[in-house]
């Protein structure tokens, strides 16, 4: 029983750092993951530039991992950096990999030259973010003193202000967050040029998307203030309301900074506002998740 | 000061302490990031192994080779013709701005005439599109052709 417990415990932590690591990769990676200019890059790039692209992001995510790297338990060891590095690569080309056929710039039909050299220049920014994954929104563990007292106050009588100070702050961080993150991506062309080539049931893969990484990032990662982001007061305090209404907040978010690049006009049928929203609702999903962790 | 108590000697001979205390020794990697760092060498030697097979692929060292065809039928809709088309890399090297033209001879002249530009072609892949033409292309002769690229 112990021992079945014991492997439990390390698979769940294990979970835990690779969930943190491919999370500070979309926050760091999703804006180059919008740029077609990098997918152009990889349509062309000789094989020879991408084994040095390999090798040049191997030294520098090594040497992040020195001091930084995805796991809470990292060692500062030769080996154990240059084992993380591996790991961190492989969460890079991965999830790119995942998010590269939701974009549908990898499909059946790419040769295999042009799909090895968008996932290797696309994961090379994923991978520099699964590095720094300790560093993004660092603030040590909250006190805990300060978490062990919250319960109290949740089991005693209800603080509507605060209910309602949490819930502004909530849709406050998430705006804050959706807006730094997707603000240079709306008035680009790819949010166009993606969603041109979008199916229906593709754009609810991009909602099922938005939502597991955005759940992840705020609940599963283990970054910094996620034990307070659980204990937060507020209308929509548990995780999975929480999750859907921000994600529709980042989805109002993303629709307003359209409107105002003059990406959407009134005139456009809805199915266009529905299919950009949408689109631009991922990154701007993933920046309004990390806005709640950082307020 | 909980910390100090969770050193005292009656807690770290229990043994569930000892186990996580092993658990977070930076000394000792556990079975599960063992397997975790098993799975991501054999994906990165994977990625590496599949950039030298394209590297030494012959096929990747010929220069590009651009093929203009029509594709299936022409279709009519609002007194529009539409010729559907496929323009393919059949070379190696990958080419951009290809241009593909579409001419409408009616009677040796030509009547109308189409351009159509693709940023980027790999060796292999192919692109469809449409001209659309005001004149039923039935009635002439179509000549679909690639007129030029640029290498990256």
């Amino acid at each position: 029983m112990g021992k079945r417990r014991k492997r439990r415990h390390q698979w769940a932590n294990e979970l835990d750092d690779l969930v943190r690591g491919a999370c500070g990769g979309f926050l760091f990676g999703i804006p180059l993951l919008y740029t077609m200019e990098v997918w152009w890059i990889g349509s062309f790039v000789e094989p020879v530039w991408m084994l040095g692209a390999i090798a040049s992001s191997f030294v520098v995510v090594f040497l992040i991992n020195r001091t930084a790297g995805f796991r809470k338990s990292s060692g500062i060891r030769l080996a154990d950096a240059a084992m993380e590095t591996v790991e961190a690569i492989a969460i890079g080309i991965l999830c790119t990999l995942l998010l590269l056929i939701l974009l549908q710039e990898i499909t059946p039909q790419v040769p295999l030259d042009e799909a090895l050299g968008k996932v290797i220049f696309e994961a090379i920014p994923f991978t520099l973010g699964v590095a720094l994954a300790n560093q993004f929104l660092s603030g040590g563990e909250p006190d805990a003193s300060q978490t062990d007292s919250q319960p109290a106050q949740k089991s005693g009588q209800p603080n509507q202000p605060d209910e309602l100070n949490g819930t502004l702050s909530d849709i406050g961080g998430t705006l804050l967050g959706a807006v730094i993150v997707a603000f240079s991506i709306a008035p680009t062309d790819e949010v166009a040029m993606i969603a041109s080539a979008v199916s229906a049931p593709w754009l609810l893969g991009f909602i099922a998307t938005s939502l597991l990484i955005s759940y992840a990032v705020v609940f599963q990662a283990d970054f910094a203030n996620q034990s307070k982001r659980r204990q937060q007061q507020g209308l929509f305090q548990r995780p999975l309301s929480e999750t859907i209404v921000s994600y529709l907040v980042s989805l109002i978010a993303a629709t307003v900074m359209l409107l105002f690049f003059h990406r959407l006009l009134l005139s456009d049928p809805w199915q266009l506002w529905l299919t950009y929203a949408v689109v631009l609702g991922l990154p701007a999903t993933v920046g309004g998740a990390a806005g709640r962790l950082a307020v | 000061m909980s910390n100090l108590s969770s050193e005292s000697p009656e807690s770290s001979e229990s043994p569930e302490s000892s186990e996580s205390q092993a658990d977070s020794n930076p000394d000792k990697r556990t079975a599960a990031e063992w397997i975790t760092f098993g799975m991501a060498s054999c994906l990165l030697l994977t990625l590496v192994g599949l950039v030298i097979a394209v590297w030494i692929d012959p096929r990747h060292q010929q220069p590009p080779l651009i093929e203009a065809a029509q594709a299936g039928v022409i279709w009519e809709s609002s007194g529009q013709f539409y010729v559907p088309f496929t323009v393919t890399n059949a070379g190696g090297g990958t080419a951009e701005s290809v241009q593909i033209i579409a001419e409408l001879e009616i009677d040796g002249e030509v009547v109308e005439s189409g351009e159509q530009q693709i940023d980027f072609l790999s060796g292999g892949e192919a692109e469809t599109g449409a001209f659309i033409f005001s004149k039923n292309p039935q009635q002439g002769t179509l000549k679909l052709r690639a007129a030029s690229y640029t290498l990256p």
